[in-house]
């Protein structure tokens, strides 16, 4: 028999990803359709222009076949490894066979302060965690390239 | 107003972290006027089989909108998201007269519920652009609106589609938030 942690990670599944203009909704960036395989660092290609963004969104669409009762994410951007910027949210309860989105919007830091897309580029890595409660459900990883 | 302005009028409020619930029948419109605040394209939306939230951050306050999907097997889930919310947006689709009664009772079962006591409550009229949406006044007749007690309230006729009342609509909740503390 498998566990309820067992079901609740085997029912999960991060659907796609992207990144918008907070200003007009324009997407930026979409994932692609292997978002969802784990334990993969995915790469995305984003345009240099999101950097001069005033503001931008990161949206989440995910599905989970079981209930959960105390979803909740964490999610860094990590520059080299180091932590620029950290996120949580607590969902609470999730709907069992729900596909859900999870949109954050940012302003982005003075225009003086942005390091350049040279320094940037491939060393950016927007790391997603997803819990219930404690349990660990699924980690996405997705290393940016601005091109 | 977006919702980064949004966030920004906002702000003045004592509380760290604004939750606003945005509730109604299947094909309101709730999404697409979750989407229509943040000026994103609106035409692929498909329904919501879960939620759909925006979450809006700036200078240590945060605004989350929470859209929760309206069809009949979800609706029974609606009360695990009343927690701490602020003000409740509620969307009509102002063509839907068969189902002006159905989504009646909802509104009411959700006016009696416990934690949301208080709570301000916004009713979109939505879907204004098409020829044959009833007028606010005759969906606030409907539901009588009038003999709600207890909290602030204000129906707006809107089309999320076309954006028309949508500010208004906002500025209203801007208002009711500054009453509110």
């Amino acid at each position: 028999m498998p566990t309820r942690a067992e079901d609740i990670m085997k029912g999960f599944k991060l659907n796609w990803m992207n990144l918008r203009d907070a200003d007009n909704g324009k997407i930026l960036w979409q994932s692609s359709d292997d978002l969802a395989v784990p334990d993969l660092e995915h790469e995305a290609r984003v345009p240099k222009k999101i950097l001069k963004c005033k503001a931008v969104s990161r949206e989440i669409n995910f599905s989970s076949k079981e209930a959960m009762e105390k979803f909740r994410l964490e999610q860094n951007v990590l520059f080299k490894g180091r932590v620029l910027e950290e996120w949580s949210f607590e969902f609470g309860f999730v709907i069992p066979g729900s596909t859900n989105t999870w949109q954050s919007v940012i302003e982005a830091a003075p225009e003086n302060q942005m390091m350049p897309a040279n320094v940037l580029n491939g060393n950016v890595v927007i790391e997603t965690k997803f819990f219930d409660g404690d349990l660990l459900v699924s980690t996405s990883k997705v290393r940016i390239f601005y091109v | 107003m977006g919702l980064l302005a949004l966030l920004r009028k906002l702000k003045s409020s004592s509380e760290k972290e604004l939750r606003i619930l945005l509730l109604g029948l299947d094909n309101a419109g709730k999404t697409t006027l979750l989407k229509k605040l943040a000026e994103e394209d609106v035409s692929h939306i498909t329904p919501t089989q879960g939620f759909n939230i925006k979450t809006v951050q700036a200078q240590g306050f945060r605004l989350n909108v929470w859209d929760i999907g309206g069809q009949r097997k979800i609706r029974p889930y609606w009360k695990n998201y009343f927690d701490n919310t602020d003000i409740l947006l509620y969307v009509i689709d102002s063509t839907d007269r068969k189902r002006f009664e159905e989504t009646g009772m909802e509104l009411n079962e959700l006016l009696e519920e416990e934690k949301l006591h208080g709570v301000p409550l916004v009713v979109f009229a939505n879907k204004q652009d098409l020829a044959t949406a009833a007028p606010a006044s005759e969906i606030a007749e409907g539901l009588q609106l009038q003999a709600i007690r207890g909290r602030q309230w204000h129906i707006q006729a809107c089309s999320a589609l076309t954006a028309e009342g949508v500010k208004d609509g906002m500025q209203h909740i801007v208002t009711m938030m500054a009453k509110k503390k």
